[in-house]
């Protein structure tokens, strides 16, 4: 998932998160396909930053899911005798390329 | 270096002039907290007269970092639904944040990255007081910022042998001040007065096993500074996730599932927690500006 300016919002990307009101009323919920319309509404609303699934905006200077992935190879490095930690680094690393896939 | 020198040091940071000490308010607050007769209409006066602390600790409250299910807009009714105890560690997390936050924003994000894991365990295992872990959580490495506050010097040291020799940060400390972050940390905790639940995870959080009253904490802060450094919190040129402690592991006993559904939750509050900042003045003046 990635948190992006409303701003930057296009139809057709899905919601990650419910989106709330600084009250914690549920606007609009988790798995909503945007549309002009609702974007528009977020727009009025003064809601500035909203959370989508996958990575549908880059951003200047951000590593890519390789650099990732290699930072994560090298910090496990030392300790890939433990299967605990193993479990975790391979759960991780799907997480990664999972939330950059799409 | 000399066994003259280690002293040297030692005393520094024994005496610790620079770091700031918890506000009077906490020992005030414990005191009355002993007293049978004590209202809790009493203690929110108290509280109540530090408006800043006050606006700070309700803020901490309703942050995902605590992630308490209802909002709380008042002191008094924080103090009923929370009891003294949670009220207690979040005074102090308040105070200890504010000295975090201006000094080392990348140990601050470690740090609250520690606190949120701690939580989402300590309440998956039924922990009767998640939020005191947290706390635990939250100043497992107040060491660090003894050094760096009290002893530049070397603490500017430490970090290029970490950085030449791609050695763990307290294979660093240990040859030049001859001790770690770790036992620097629960002096300093134990000089706040802080209670042993507090202490020993500060103490024990890279030997859990070393743990005597507060085994299952440290075991909790332990895993969740391993998991904060797997996830990339990690603290400037020491990237590397810590081997796990065998004895806190049979303590813990993760499941694969439990693993991924700790992993799921603590994302998802890391997100929400992300920026966080107690710095309520940056706040009053935009809110005036609007």
């Amino acid at each position: 998932m990635q948190q992006i300016l409303t701003a930057m919002a296009a139809e057709g990307m899905v919601l990650a998160k419910d989106i709330e009101t600084p009250e914690g009323r549920v606007l609009c919920g988790k798995g909503t396909v945007l549309t002009d319309i609702v974007i528009a509404r977020l727009n009025n609303m003064d809601i500035q930053h909203i959370t989508v699934d996958g990575h549908p905006i880059p951003v200047e200077g951000e590593k890519s899911l390789a650099e990732e992935v290699a930072d994560l190879d090298r910090r496990f490095s030392r300790v890939t005798d433990i299967k605990p930690l193993m479990y975790l680094k391979k759960r991780l690393r799907e997480r990664l390329i999972a939330a950059r896939g799409a | 270096m000399a066994a003259d020198d280690k002293d040297k040091l030692r005393k520094a940071l024994r005496e610790i002039k620079n770091l700031p000490t918890l506000p009077g308010i906490v020992a005030k607050l414990s005191k009355m907290a002993e007293n049978p007769d004590t209202t809790t209409a009493q203690m929110g006066q108290v509280i109540g007269k530090d408006h800043i602390l006050a606006a700070k600790l309700l803020k901490l409250v309703n942050s995902a970092f605590y992630g308490f299910p209802q909002r709380i807009s008042s002191l008094s009714s924080a103090i009923i639904l929370l009891g003294f105890n949670v009220i207690k560690s979040l005074i102090i997390s308040a105070s200890i944040f504010e000295i975090m936050e201006d000094q080392d924003v990348e140990l601050w994000q470690h740090s609250l990255g520690c606190a949120v894991v701690c939580n989402v365990v300590a309440k998956r295992m039924g922990v009767s007081d998640p939020e005191e872990i947290s706390t635990a959580g939250l100043i497992h490495d107040i060491g660090k910022v003894a050094v760096k506050m009290e002893l530049p010097r070397q603490y500017a040291e430490i970090n290029a042998i970490v950085k030449e020799r791609q050695v763990p940060r307290r294979e660093a400390e240990l040859e030049v001040l001859g001790l770690e972050h770790a036992e620097v940390g629960s002096w300093l905790a134990r000089s706040w007065n802080l209670p042993n639940k507090l202490v020993e995870p500060v103490a024990f959080h890279h030997d859990p096993g070393k743990a005597k009253e507060a085994r299952l904490a440290a075991a909790i802060v332990h895993f969740g500074d391993i998991m904060v450094r797997g996830l990339g919190c990690g603290h400037g040129e020491d990237i590397w996730v810590p081997a796990l402690n065998p004895q806190a592991w049979e303590l813990l006993q993760l499941t694969p599932t439990a693993m991924d559904e700790i992993l799921d939750e603590v994302e998802e509050k890391l997100w929400d927690v992300r920026g966080f900042s107690l710095d309520i003045k940056a706040e009053l003046e935009a809110n005036l500006q609007r």
